[in-house]
């Protein structure tokens, strides 16, 4: 079922579904538990996450953790790509995500990740629309501008693990 | 009048508002973080969100005293913290990051848990008085009346006492619950960060009576997830978490006895009673502050203390406190993850402080380093001590050998 839409093993092949191979076992089990309880809202992933158990959650997140991750398709611009590991150092994103954005624990491996989902995500954050337990990341997002999170959602896709 | 004053407030709110900073705060554990050690990966550890079943963890690896047991006592309670006994026996268990409160009733032996409050803001303080649990939130103090009889359709929650985070502060927002022998509720407000100077009534112990009506009972205290009132003396006694980001050795966390009302601790001053903050310190002296009854140990996270005044352990465990230590992050050789026994003289006077359960360690440079993580002990009413583990969302129960 949820290779229909984040395809085969957990890599993505469409630019607005993000991809799940090789992220952290925390980071998917989290992501399915917020869906399910409320905290994080979207048409597709709220009602599938409704029906599953904790046990359920736990499998699913042993499962595409340990999948291998795609080389990423995307080609970041050559501007881009310069200013992005700056960016990503001024608005602390490799605080939590770690030095090449693998991501650790419950934080979202970013490198590699899908152009469209990127882009999505820092903007509901910085709308105050993405759901999150410890509102690091609404904080964080609130210093970016529009061209910001051009530049970093275009370097970040492109960025290999 | 008043109508002007409020729209050229919100008008410059507005303008405040449209500031745009220039780069994103770093995540609030990272506070006070020296530029020396811009390069240290040290982070905090994650719970299990979804817990982990006992079955898929080590728990053969448990070690208790000769003469005591350990066992698996109840489980499928996520982000497990602390614990609250009911008059008929049901152990009411609270959460930080997730927003339930849940009910285990035991039946027959068997352990049921369920979610008895969903929504709330890190419910993480509990007591059980006279019928009625008492919910310590972020921002308030809640009862809920009877609750014993209508675990299946919880009343609705009554405010006993509201804006006690006004400024939603992003540091040490959760609250533990302690009932008083003067029947009042006994609750800390955190320090809101790592090394900052608390705004009024931050870095502190607060107390409420049944009216609402609050009252300071100690300051200098960073953030006490843990108290309890000795059971001769009817003495306040708490654990304290002390700062992040000075060294591997200092500052310990620390355990402190209340002996008289309005007790300073040092924060943001003065550390453990004697070490001077590196930012703060020179603007005090160590010597105006109460020290602490026992250094714990640093980055050991002590959460819940309770006397041990049961029945069921030998005579030598009367009046033992028992610290649930939660284990390390900010430190490059992990320490904690046990509970620990603190033996006390008559005059109360620390004469042994040792470990008491052991094994979620499982290699003090790893990481993780752990399997699980004691958050609270709690003494029922048989005398055996449980211990509750957020990581996985796991009671244990600890008993005499028979």
């Amino acid at each position: 079922m949820c290779a229909a839409c984040h395809g085969e093993a957990g890599n993505s092949a469409n630019p607005a579904v993000p991809s799940l191979a090789g992220q952290p076992r925390q980071f998917i089990s989290t992501s399915l538990y917020m869906f399910r309880e409320g905290y994080r809202k979207d048409p597709q992933m709220s009602p599938m996450a409704a029906m599953l158990s904790n046990a359920d959650l736990n499998d699913l997140a042993a499962y595409f953790s340990s999948q291998k991750p795609a080389p990423p398709r995307h080609r970041a611009s050559a501007e881009n790509a310069a200013a992005g590991p700056a960016l990503a150092q001024k608005f602390n994103c490799t605080q939590c995500h770690g030095p090449r954005l693998l991501g650790q624990q419950q934080i979202p491996r970013l490198a590699g990740q899908q152009l469209e989902y990127l882009r999505g995500q820092l903007r509901a954050f910085k709308a105050g629309k993405r759901g999150e337990l410890d509102g690091n990341m609404t904080a964080a997002a609130q210093a970016l501008t529009d061209k910001d999170i051009e530049v970093l959602a275009d370097y970040i896709a492109g960025l290999g693990g | 009048m008043r109508a002007a004053v409020a729209a050229a407030l919100l008008a410059a709110f507005a303008a405040h508002a449209q500031d745009k900073p220039a780069a994103s705060p770093p995540p609030s554990w990272q506070q006070g973080k020296p530029p020396a050690l811009s390069e240290s990966t040290l982070h905090p550890f994650a719970i299990e969100l979804t817990g982990k079943a006992a079955k898929d963890l080590p728990v053969d690896k448990l070690k208790v005293p000769a003469g005591f047991k350990v066992e698996v006592w109840a489980e499928g309670m996520p982000g497990a913290r602390t614990m609250a006994l009911g008059d008929k026996g049901t152990v009411f268990v609270g959460t930080r990051q997730l927003k339930d409160v849940y009910a285990v009733r035991d039946s027959g032996g068997k352990r049921e848990a369920k979610v008895l409050l969903k929504g709330l803001d890190a419910p993480n303080g509990l007591v059980f008085n006279k019928g009625t649990l008492f919910v310590a939130e972020r921002g308030r103090i809640t009862r809920y009346d009877n609750i014993e009889a209508n675990l299946d359709n919880p009343p609705q929650a009554k405010v006993l006492v509201d804006n006690l985070d006004p400024n939603n502060q992003p540091g040490h927002f959760w609250k533990f619950l302690a009932l008083g022998p003067d029947g009042k509720l006994y609750f800390n407000i955190g320090a809101p960060g790592n090394i900052v100077m608390p705004t009024y009534m931050e870095a502190s112990i607060m107390r409420v009576d049944m009216k609402g009506t609050l009252e300071t009972v100690a300051l200098g205290v960073r953030n006490s997830v843990g108290m309890d009132f000795h059971p001769k003396t009817k003495e306040l006694w708490f654990t304290n978490h002390a700062r992040d980001w000075l060294s591997d050795e200092l500052p310990n966390d620390t355990l402190h006895r209340v002996s008289r009302k309005g007790m300073h601790f040092g924060y943001p001053f003065c550390h453990q009673g004697d070490t001077p903050d590196p930012q703060f310190g020179k603007q005090r002296s160590c010597k105006e502050f109460d020290a602490p009854t026992l250094k714990l140990g640093a980055h050991i996270a002590p959460i819940g203390m309770r006397f041990y005044s049961g029945k069921m352990f030998p005579a030598e465990y009367q009046n033992n406190i028992f610290i649930a230590m939660r284990g390390s992050w900010n430190r490059t050789v992990k320490q904690g993850y046990n509970v620990m026994r603190v033996v006390l003289d008559e005059n109360g006077k620390v004469a042994k402080y040792e470990p008491f359960l052991t094994g979620f360690l499982v290699n003090e440079k790893a990481d993780p380093p752990m399997w699980g993580r004691p958050n609270d002990v709690m003494v029922m009413r048989d005398g055996s001590l449980l211990v509750s583990d957020d990581q996985n969302g796991i009671l244990f129960r600890i008993s005499t050998a028979k």
